[in-house]
């Protein structure tokens, strides 16, 4: 048996290089547009009262606007974090497949389902601090966890399971 | 034939963790009036009324009894600067007993009246009278154990009108939101007894 680790496609190691690379880049403009992306953030949700539930009256609004700044901070510091994950977790666990997984066609299906994905899945949360302002907290949540969430976090969940199981097969006939 | 159906399974399972990602967590911050109350307090608490008297000239407290002086009972702002400046710390707390109780009161009754609306959706009806409660309770959590000490049947009648307000809330989007309104309008009609009994004391303690 060959002990070396085999690499995964190249283009599964760019895909993660640039998730990375994004997580950093969404990280710093994070910090350093904070105030503009606070003031466009609270712009448009004031333009859109109706889905925020404000009722002009500024001890009831302030608490709402509040609460949907917070979220709208916590989505995008939870793409760079995610982002930043998934990226090593498609070099990590591409590397393993591309490794362990004998089978061509289930080794590239692994491989594309963990690379599209752990990468797909990370926008979900840029997508949500985008939607936030015009669709509130809720209802943006529901939309990314239906376009993005769901599909590309089950994607990485059936692949990664996928994996945890010809792994197994692979002890077992050793 | 075993193996497709695991497979079939394992794509329909599998991915339900896929529901439960992390969100992020809110939770309520004082605002600028609730956190000058609060560093007022705390400063006559301790006995430094030299910075309690400072904090309160230059905060948000003071500011908000100027704005909204014409619903407060007269001379509430500078009573309460010159309790400060006299080291009186139950006059203090009474006087800003008041304030929060007129604050919460007023709320009470613009809920009231947007409530009262038949323009408002259901959908809006449903989310705007609970966050009126929160609202009033922010302000009026504040002075309860003041209430209390003073007049404790008082702080037990608005807690019940406060709980009965919290049961009618959850239903609010239906035609009953009329038991809301009646329980708000109880809420500002303890408060406005709480405000006029409690200013009537003061001036007579004057």
């Amino acid at each position: 048996m060959n002990h070396a680790w085999r690499l995964p496609p190249l283009w599964v190691v760019l895909v993660a290089v640039v998730l990375i690379v994004c997580a950093e880049v969404g990280g710093a403009s994070m910090v350093r547009f904070r105030i503009e992306l606070t003031r466009w953030a609270r712009g448009a949700m004031l333009a859109h009262p109706g889905v925020h539930g404000l009722v002009g009256v500024r001890d009831v609004d302030e608490r709402v606007l509040d609460e949907a700044l917070v979220k709208f901070d916590a989505a995008l510091r939870l793409f760079h974090l995610h982002a930043e994950g998934m990226g090593l977790v498609i070099l990590a666990t591409t590397t393993v497949a591309a490794t362990l997984a004998r089978a061509r066609r289930s080794r590239e299906a692994i491989i594309a389902l963990l690379t599209v994905g752990g990468a797909g899945y990370p926008l979900g949360y840029l997508l949500w601090s985008w939607l936030i302002p015009y669709h509130g907290i809720e209802r943006g949540k529901a939309i990314a966890e239906w376009l993005i969430w769901i599909p590309f976090g089950g994607a990485t969940i059936v692949a990664l399971w996928w994996l945890a199981g010809l792994v197994v097969l692979r002890l077992v006939q050793r | 034939m075993r193996l497709p159906v695991l497979a079939a399974l394992m794509l329909v399972v599998a991915p339900a963790p896929a529901f439960a990602h992390h969100v992020g967590t809110y939770t309520p911050q004082d605002n600028e009036i609730t956190t000058n109350f609060k560093q007022v307090k705390f400063s006559v608490q301790a006995g430094k009324f030299d910075v309690a008297l400072r904090l309160f000239e230059a905060g948000a407290l003071r500011t908000q009894m100027r704005a909204t002086a014409a619903a407060l009972p007269p001379g509430l702002e500078s009573g309460t600067r010159a309790a400060l400046q006299a080291e009186d710390a139950p006059e203090v707390e009474r006087r800003l007993m008041i304030f929060f109780a007129a604050l919460a009161r007023d709320l009470a009754l613009e809920a009231g009246r947007q409530l009262a609306d038949p323009r408002l959706t259901p959908e809006a009806r449903a989310a705007a009278g609970p966050r009126f409660l929160e609202a009033i309770w922010r302000y009026y959590n504040l002075i309860d154990f003041a209430v209390a000490l003073r007049d404790d049947k008082t702080s037990v009648a608005v807690r019940l009108a406060f709980d009965e307000a919290e049961g009618y809330a959850k239903k609010a989007a239906g035609p009953e939101g009329a038991g809301l309104r009646d329980s708000l309008r109880r809420i500002a009609q303890i408060l406005t007894n709480l405000i006029d009994t409690s200013s009537t004391f003061a001036r007579r303690d004057r």
